[in-house]
Order: structure tokens, then C-alpha cells, then sequence
């Protein structure tokens, strides 16, 4: 700066694509350690913002802008804010900040900000009831933050869900087992999961464990007694499912010779399995739900996530956008149980697709699969995850641009 | 499941004389039963199923055989006849094991198989095909899989083979046209074909038959009954069959047999027990059925 001479004005000058609008700036001006009185308007326009002084600030003096909430340009990358000054003699250019690294804007946010300019969602808003618990640029920000806890409770019912068959397998053989040792076992097994809360099962594993200084990892104990929950529920579904198997059956396949193992594999399961698989969807449903339990352990699954987001925001639209990710899965759950039940009253009443009546010649030829009741799960619906991929979360709002 | 569940206990042999000696049992029953049945009897045969002392109680209360006797013989046809609660399904039942007899033994082919467990029973059962009143075909398999399983899981026959063996039974019973037909999808009397058609596929030394016409509507007894003629007339098979068919037992039977309160009241040619009963009760059971 020249010699005596004053500064009128500052301007700053972001890249193409940047602006100013919105920004709220504060000028001090430091004569030695002591604050001058001068102030400064700030005007803003497209890309640049002109500070013009109260009075001309004189070269001895340190001049301070704070600017909040101006936008960078939103392709991200390292951006440098220029600048110049008015004196007496003219315009001066100020030497270049160094590069500020920005991210480029995420797709959410640029959605976000749309809603947030969209004159639509305010008024949408502005009715209490949808902007507390539909608010849409909370919608989407949080199906994107709670994706990673849908994924979480996805996997944990994934691998405790075929854990819990087995294990019920294993507890409805010993319940209808010749031994009354192991009858026991099963009955005492069965009837404590089942009598007791999820929720204090759930509090004496990971409160408990801890304090005999077994420490598991979370995620695996969240697996570990959701299964174990879920197998005495399953153990009664499939010894049920074995016991509805009539006499008849088992007579049939002793007659022909077959050993208790034989009989069981090749007769009474596969038939038990067509007979359960309904109540074996449902009960799968109950416990993905169950799942959002382990949210009072600190389990991050989408509960958890929810909750989070529902105190940081104080709105209830996370909790619906949880909402919406349970039925994902459970509302074509529930349609494939439907569906399954029906197909099997239609064919132990022998309706539905007959195979062709086969003529002499054919006969004897080998058998087309061509069988009209045959079960099939729709397995669909568990895998949608795409969309929904990303959660940066990065805001601008409070870069401060020192001159 | 009781079925594997009771084994073998409460069986006492102890309450009835042990097994005879097979030659002496044999000469016996040789003695006996010449006469009483159409079979070929040849000197020195041992009947195919003997049946000694056989006792059986339910719930340690109901008595529901007495002390029966019978011999069986290679290729015989017996036709088991009598009032029902009488016990032939029970004696029936017995002769496979699915009843556990309380007390006596049951040989077939001169082993014994009462007081035998597991395994061993399920190998005893392989000799013994059995039809039941309720078919019991498997509704979870085609027709044809239902002749093929007990095949290729039992037998240990390969696939083709059994599957070979499966047709050809199939088409014997008239069902070679419905090979892929599931079990609800068929007619009582279809059903019980393919039931036949099952327990002859395993080749068993005996077959059993339960009552296999009385759930069936009238006019799909004839086929089963066709099919069961057939069988013993040119199948070469020893057959027990528990029946209220008394054409069937007329025209087929090499021997009636006619039980009443859990004891063989009598037997003989169907000839003379139909047209010239000895006994009061044979009298009144004919007479009542016409």
C-alpha cells in the first residue's frame, strides 16, 4: 500500500460459480492492539463482494473481514479467493489467498439445496404436522445417513437368521427325542428364551459379559442373541411342523425299510420344511424387526442411526425414514407369505397345474419336470441397496476468508 | 414317531414257550395246515411267515390278540376275514413290527424278528411290503418317486434302475400314464395302485395288505381289487390281506381266515368256510355281511 494513502473499499473475488449471496460479514479494523471504530457495507453481486468503509481506513491500520456462508463453486477442487482495494490513486490488487481445497457438492446436497429453495417444500413445511415428520430435505438426508444402519441390521439378521435353524433344528429333535434328558434340555431352553423379553436378553449379554470380562465385538454378540432368540421361536415351529406329519407317513417309510435317519431326511423334513416355510417367513420378519432393539446397546444399526439424526435435528422425519427401510424388506416379506399359503392349500388339494397324462408310447420315456406344485420362495427384496450409497455431509457455512 | 420311539421294550418272551425248532414247527404246521388251503404244499417246506403264540395288549389293559397261530407259505394267499375289532389289522401289523407284539414270536423264513431293534428292524421291514387302508403314498413326490424312493434310498439301487423298475410297476398297476402326478392329485383308487406299485417294487418276501379297499368309493374298489387279483394270481407273491371283500377272498384266496375277539376262530378253503362255516360266529359274520 502507498504511502498516506487510504483505503475506500475492498472488494473479494471467488472463482466463476461461487457467490456471495447470503453472506453475512463483520469488518474490524485494529490500530495497533486498539479497535477503531470503522465499519464497512458489505454489497454482494454474482462472484465478488465489495466492502465500501464508513471512512477511508488509513494504510497503518490491520483491516479484518469475516465473511460466513459464501458458496463455493460447487465442482470442488482448491479455490482462491482474490481480491483488490480502492485508494486515492486507484484500484490495487490484493495478492491471491492461498488454495482453499473444497470437495465437490454431493449429489444430496445439491438435492437438498434445491428443496431448500423450492418455494413448494416450504409451504409444505409450513403445514406442523408433514415438516416435522415429512420434512423432505430431512427425508432424503436421512435415507442416505441411515443406509449404512439398514445394512448393519440386513447383515445381522442375514447371519443369525441361518444360525437360528439350525439351532432350532437341533432343539426340535431333542424335544420330541426318546430321552428325557435331552427332552429337558430343549424344554428349559425353549421356555426361558421364550418367556423372557428380547430386551433383557439382550441387556444380560452385553452387560453381563463385560463384567466376567468377556468382551465380543457388538455386531457379533448383536448376531449371537438374536439367533439364539430366534431358535427357540423356530425350535416350536419346527417341532410342531414335524408333529403335524401324520403316523401314516412314518409307517409308510418303515414299511419300505427305512432307518429313523432315512425316514426323517427323505419323508417327514422335506415335508415339515413345505409346511413351515410360512411361519418361518413370518417369524423371520419378527426378528429383523427385533433387530432395532440392540439400539439401546449402542449397536449402530438403524435405530441407532435414527435416533442420532432425530436429537441433532429435532424432527421426527428420520424415524419415519427408518420406518420406510424396515418395510422395504417386510412389506414383500409379507406378500411372499401370502402368496406361499395359498399355494399350499391349492395343491394338498390337488389343484393347481396338473403334469400331462402321458400316452403308452411316452410312457415309459424319462419325466419332464414339469411339476405344478412345486414351492418357490420368492426370495426377492433383501438386496436394494444402490441408491443409496453415499452420506458426505460436508458444509461450507462458516469458512472464514482472512484478508 | 412312537413308532421309533417304543422299540422294543415290553416285549417278554419269557411269558410264552420259546421259538420251536424250525424242522419240528415246520413238520407241524405241515401237518396242519394240508387241507385247510389251496397252496402246493412240498414235503420238507417251511412256511414263509409263522406266527407263534402272538399276544398283544394295549396300554397294558386291552387285550387284542390271544395266543394266535398261523403259518404262511411261499406263494400262499391268505385272506384274513372278521369283524372289526377282532384284530386282524393288528395281527397284520404286528407281522411288520409297526405293533409291537406283547408276547410270542414272529418268524419269517425261520428268523426270528421279535425283540429286535433298530437297524435290525428296518432290515426285517425291506422283506415285508406293506399296503395300508390309508395309501400313504408321500405328497411331497411324484407318483414315480414314490416307487423309486424306498429303491434308491433302501435298496441302494442306482437311479436308472430304479427308475426302470419304477415305470414297469407303475404300468403293471395301470398308472404308467400318471408317473408325474403328486399324490393329492389323484384318485382314491390311483393312490392305492400306486401304493401297490411301491411295496412290489421293493420285491418283498411278503406282501401285506391292510384293509386296502374299505376308504375307497365303491366304484374305484374294482380297479384296486383288479390290480390285487392280478397280482396274486400271476405275480408269484405270498400275500396276507386283511379284506371285507368277500368275492375277492372267494375268488383269489388259496385260505380264509377268520378271526373274532383277537383269536383264529377258524380257517380252511374259501369253498368251505364260505359255504359250510363250522363255526356259530363264522355263521352270524356271514350271515350278517350276506
Amino acid at each position: 500500500m502507498g504511502e498516506g494513502e487510504e483505503v475506500k473499499d475492498i472488494t473479494l473475488t471467488l472463482p466463476e460459480g461461487g457467490s456471495f449471496e447470503g453472506s453475512s460479514t463483520k469488518v474490524t479494523a485494529l490500530d495497533g492492539l486498539t479497535r477503531t471504530g470503522v465499519e464497512g457495507v458489505a454489497t454482494p453481486s454474482d462472484n465478488s463482494l465489495k466492502v465500501v468503509f464508513s471512512e477511508p481506513v488509513s494504510q497503518n491500520l490491520l483491516v479484518r473481514l469475516e465473511v460466513e456462508g459464501m458458496a463455493f463453486p460447487s465442482e470442488g477442487g482448491d479455490v482462491v479467493v482474490g481480491g483488490s482495494y480502492t485508494t486515492g490513486a486507484g484500484e490495487q490488487k490484493l495478492d491471491d489467498s492461498k488454495p482453499i481445497e473444497t470437495i465437490a457438492n454431493t449429489p444430496l446436497q445439491s438435492i437438498v439445496s434445491f428443496l431448500d429453495e423450492s418455494p413448494a417444500v416450504a409451504a409444505w413445511n409450513s403445514n406442523q404436522f408433514l415438516g416435522m415428520f415429512f420434512k423432505p430435505q430431512l427425508l432424503v438426508t436421512s435415507l442416505c445417513t441411515l443406509a449404512p444402519g439398514w445394512l448393519l441390521c440386513l447383515a445381522i439378521v442375514a447371519i443369525a437368521y441361518p444360525i437360528a435353524i439350525m439351532l432350532g433344528l437341533l432343539f426340535a429333535f431333542m424335544k420330541i427325542s426318546r430321552y428325557r434328558i435331552l427332552r429337558a434340555i430343549a424344554i428349559t431352553y425353549v421356555n426361558l428364551l421364550r418367556g423372557t423379553p428380547l430386551f433383557l436378553q439382550i441387556y444380560i449379554m452385553f452387560f453381563g459379559l463385560p463384567m466376567m470380562n468377556i468382551n465380543i465385538d457388538n455386531n457379533v454378540l448383536g448376531v449371537i442373541v438374536i439367533a439364539v432368540n430366534a431358535s427357540a421361536y423356530l425350535a416350536e415351529i419346527f417341532r410342531a411342523g414335524i408333529q403335524s406329519i401324520p403316523e401314516g407317513q412314518y409307517e409308510a417309510a418303515s414299511s419300505l425299510g427305512m432307518t429313523y435317519l432315512q425316514t426323517m431326511f427323505y419323508v417327514i423334513l422335506p415335508q415339515t420344511i413345505r409346511r413351515v416355510i410360512p411361519t418361518v417367513t413370518s417369524d423371520f420378519i419378527t426378528s429383523y424387526k427385533d433387530t432395532s432393539l440392540l439400539s439401546s446397546v449402542g449397536v449402530m444399526e438403524l435405530m441407532m442411526f435414527a435416533k442420532n439424526l432425530t436429537s441433532v435435528s429435532g424432527n421426527m422425519t428420520p424415524y419415519v425414514a427408518a420406518a420406510i427401510f424396515y418395510l422395504i424388506v417386510t412389506l414383500p416379506l409379507i406378500k411372499v407369505v401370502g402368496n406361499i399359503e395359498k399355494r399350499i392349500a391349492h395343491s394338498e388339494h390337488g389343484h393347481g397345474l396338473r403334469p400331462k397324462i402321458r400316452t403308452n408310447e411316452e410312457g415309459s420315456a424319462q419325466a419332464e419336470a414339469e411339476l405344478g406344485d412345486e414351492i418357490s420362495v420368492h426370495a426377492e427384496a433383501l438386496e436394494r441397496e444402490g441408491a443409496l450409497g453415499e452420506r458426505v455431509m460436508l458444509s461450507f457455512n462458516s469458512v472464514a476468508a482472512e484478508v | 414317531m412312537a413308532l421309533f420311539a417304543k422299540k422294543h421294550k415290553g416285549f417278554d418272551a419269557a411269558t410264552v414257550p420259546p421259538a420251536m425248532d424250525a424242522n419240528e414247527a415246520a413238520s407241524i404246521a405241515f401237518a396242519h395246515d394240508q387241507g385247510l388251503s389251496r397252496h402246493h404244499f412240498v414235503e420238507g417246506e417251511h412256511p414263509a411267515v409263522r406266527i407263534e403264540h402272538l399276544n398283544k395288549t394295549f396300554n397294558g389293559e386291552t387285550q387284542v390278540l390271544r395266543d394266535v397261530n398261523l403259518d404262511v407259505w411261499n406263494g400262499e394267499i391268505v385272506v384274513v376275514l372278521g369283524p372289526s375289532g377282532s384284530g386282524k389289522s393288528t395281527m397284520l401289523r404286528c407281522i411288520n413290527l409297526l405293533e409291537t407284539p406283547t408276547a410270542g414270536h414272529i418268524l419269517i423264513d425261520d428268523e426270528e424278528i421279535t425283540g429286535k431293534s433298530g437297524r435290525e428292524v428296518a432290515r426285517v421291514r425291506r422283506e415285508l411290503g406293506m399296503v395300508f387302508q390309508g395309501f400313504n403314498l408321500f405328497p411331497h413326490l411324484t407318483a414315480l418317486e414314490n416307487v423309486m424312493v424306498g429303491q434308491t434310498k433302501v435298496l441302494k439301487k442306482d437311479k436308472e434302475e430304479a427308475r426302470a423298475e419304477a415305470i414297469k410297476q407303475l404300468e403293471a398297476v395301470g398308472m404308467g400314464d400318471r408317473i408325474d402326478f403328486k399324490p393329492p392329485q389323484l384318485s382314491g383308487g390311483q393312490q392305492q395302485r400306486v401304493a401297490i406299485a411301491r411295496a412290489v417294487a421293493m420285491h418283498p418276501k411278503v406282501l401285506l395288505f391292510d384293509e386296502p379297499t374299505s376308504a375307497l368309493d365303491p366304484e374305484l374298489v374294482r380297479d384296486v381289487l383288479g390290480v390285487m387279483r392280478e397280482l396274486a394270481l400271476h405275480g408269484n407273491m405270498t400275500m396276507i390281506v386283511v379284506t371285507h371283500e368277500m368275492g375277492f377272498a372267494r375268488e383269489v384266496a388259496d385260505r380264509v381266515v377268520f378271526m373274532e375277539g383277537g383269536v383264529v376262530v377258524e380257517q380252511g378253503l374259501p369253498e368251505d368256510v364260505f359255504d359250510h362255516p363250522q363255526h356259530e360266529r363264522t355263521k352270524q359274520f356271514l350271515g350278517s355281511i350276506g
